[in-house]
């Protein structure tokens, strides 16, 4: 496979797939106003699970996850469980509730429930940080797919793919293309699912779930990479692992914008069970990038390939398209599995660019700068944000410090020390107050960034808060300084304590 | 501090009825979630032999894949999906048994 040719075939798929979602939406968006009275906005509970799925899959799931575990095999399953099981934390500690409490986003929560514009400006930062890095992440993806699409050389890619997705952003707003997350989902997981059935086939096993047929192939693969793969603790301790899993786990019940599902859903009821659908729907995609990652290993063994350690790093985030290569899967086969993995990667930087101008403009233009802003001055800063927000996302993304899904990981380290613990006590103790959770979230930047900050001068603290997994030790911590620092202060107002009894934790009563 | 004590909310220390209810079924879950993620990645580390890191958990195999990586890859996000869905089997028991005994309370007041 040469490096500097364009794939046409693949390009012109990825395109067409881009362009449908636009067509689709605006087909869509006539239809709605007539079927608006019959079908109102219910889409059920399976539907439901659909746009969960779809909300939460980005370039991490669909590349990055795959890359990590053909470099890492057991232990970046951490990832797989990280992702799935914080959505049983979500559900049982927080979906129900933040519903009762009826804010709109994650700033809006904690500067209400903490009675604090300061609260609420701390965690509007963040949330704004949790954006951009995990915008930096979903660039990175993308770039990498123009690179190999176009044959261009990594930053001429970043250049072309952060212009489309700014592009394709604006677009989409312009002609106000209805968001359908079902019509999403399925394209995912059809892409990502149907080069794998193929794959299998071609390799010789169990092609109808490949996700459940990929075992057989690892006793394929040579003994080193065998034993890489599979050894648990082979590339990363106990620590290393539970460390990950447990951080990726609180980061998404910490999440803004998985959070925000929950605000505002009509029936809580069908909210708690599109989750079940929605994480099953998840499982899907995760249950087949193993697959991936153990096809790649078994071509390289079969071709005769051995990558040292930092070729092997550089190329295992685009791991899933050069499996399809190394294959021989069709052209148009592997354009199907590069527009899925693009779509979602787009779908990913334009809600969260349009989330985290949203904050900009709300929760600090509005709430903090200029309170008779109006409607239309917010529009332009909403928009003048999501520009310049785009711009940090894409210089951050030039020199890029670490593969997909770590870049991500970093963001969820950073959601589980901040907002997991200010939701968590902010719902389960009426105790918590303005003193606690801005000592919390100080505290959680800190512990989030300590590694890259102090870990030259201090290798302990390197060691026990690496920057993808300090949440292990971190969000505890940031409980116990949120509870402590509350003790030692007057209570929250009365007023928010009974609206949590009452109304939050008393709807029953 | 006597007015203070009536809007207590506290994870651990739930009001008597509906919430009482409510967290017993969010502490079960939580136990079934952390036991099987973090104590079967604990166990694999007990039973590892020095140098190889194998153990039975890794050398017998199920669905072809070596039983610990089926059960961390295949079945937790299977588990957790199970999980979840018990969990609302139980919150929408709970929900209808105690809004139940709120109408009749209601209803008995009524009168």
């Amino acid at each position: 496979m040469s490096d500097t040719s364009t794939n046409l075939v693949p390009l012109m798929i990825v395109v067409g797939v881009l362009a449908s979602f636009i067509v689709v939406g605006l087909l869509t968006k006539a239809k709605e106003a007539t079927e608006y009275l019959f079908a109102g906005r219910y889409i059920g509970r399976v539907g439901g699970g659909a746009a969960i799925a779809s909300n939460w899959m980005s370039a991490a799931s669909l590349m990055g996850m795959a890359g990590l575990i053909y470099l890492y095999g057991y232990l970046a399953l951490a990832y797989v469980i990280g992702w799935t099981g914080g959505y049983v934390l979500l559900l049982v500690l927080l979906a129900g509730q933040i519903r009762r409490f009826g804010k709109y986003t994650a700033p809006d929560f904690v500067g209400e429930r903490y009675a604090s514009p300061t609260a609420r400006l701390i965690a509007a930062v963040i949330s704004i940080a949790i954006s951009v890095i995990y915008c930096v992440a979903q660039f990175k993806g993308i770039a990498l797919l123009f690179g190999w699409l176009l044959g261009l050389p990594y930053r001429s890619a970043l250049l072309v793919g952060g212009i489309s997705t700014i592009l394709y952003v604006v677009i989409s707003g312009m002609l106000g293309v209805a968001k359908n997350q079902r019509m999403q989902y399925f394209v995912l997981i059809v892409s990502f699912i149907l080069p794998l059935m193929f794959l299998a086939r071609k390799l010789g096993y169990f092609w109808i779930l490949p996700q459940f047929g990929y075992g057989a192939a690892i006793d394929g693969l040579s003994h080193e990479a065998q034993r890489q793969f599979v050894t648990p603790f082979a590339s990363g301790s106990l620590f290393q692992w539970v460390a990950l899993c447990f951080t990726l786990m609180v980061g998404t019940g910490g999440l803004p914008h998985v959070l925000s599902r929950f605000y505002m859903v009509p029936n809580i009821r069908d909210a708690r069970w599109s989750v079940v659908w929605g994480l099953f729907f998840i499982a899907l995609i995760y249950w087949s990038a193993p697959a991936y990652a153990v096809f790649g290993r078994l071509m390289e063994t079969r071709l005769g390939i051995t990558l040292d350690p930092d070729t092997a790093r550089s190329m295992a985030d685009l791991v899933i398209i050069k499996t399809a290569v190394m294959g021989g899967l069709p052209q148009w086969l592997v354009g199907v599995l590069a527009a899925g993995a693009m779509s979602a990667a787009f779908f990913t930087v334009a809600g969260l660019l349009m989330t985290g101008a949203a904050s900009i403009s709300y929760d600090i233009y509005y709430r903090l700068i200029n309170q008779r802003a109006s409607e239309a001055n917010r529009m332009a800063v909403a928009k003048g944000g999501t520009l310049v927000l785009a711009l940090v996302v894409f210089l951050l993304a030039l020199e890029p410090r670490g593969l997909i899904a770590e870049i991500t990981a970093i963001a969820f380290a950073l959601a589980g020390n901040t907002i997991f613990p200010a939701f968590l006590l902010g719902i389960w103790w009426e105790r918590a107050n303005r003193h606690g959770v801005i000592a919390g979230l100080l505290t959680g930047v800190l512990v989030t960034f300590a590694a890259p900050l102090f870990g030259g001068a201090f290798p302990l603290v390197a060691q026990l808060l690496p920057v993808t997994s300090s949440a292990i030790i971190g969000a505890p911590l940031v409980i116990l300084v949120m509870i402590g620092v509350s003790l030692v202060t007057p209570p929250p107002p009365e007023e928010i304590r009974r609206f949590l009894a009452e109304e939050v934790h008393g709807h029953m009563d | 501090m006597n007015d203070n004590r009536r809007y207590d909310v506290n994870l651990f220390r739930p009001k008597p009825g509906y919430m009482r209810d409510e967290v017993k079924v969010i502490l079960l879950v939580l136990v079934g979630w952390g036991v099987l993620t973090f104590g079967f990645q604990l166990l694999l580390r007990l039973f590892a032999e020095p140098v190889t890191g194998e153990s039975w958990l890794t050398r017998l195999s199920f669905f072809n894949l070596p039983l610990h990586f089926w059960f961390t890859g295949q079945f937790l996000p299977l588990w957790f999906v199970i999980l979840c869905a018990l969990f609302n089997l139980f919150i929408d028991k709970l929900t209808e048994r105690h809004s139940r005994r709120r109408d009749f309370r209601d209803e008995r007041h009524l009168h």
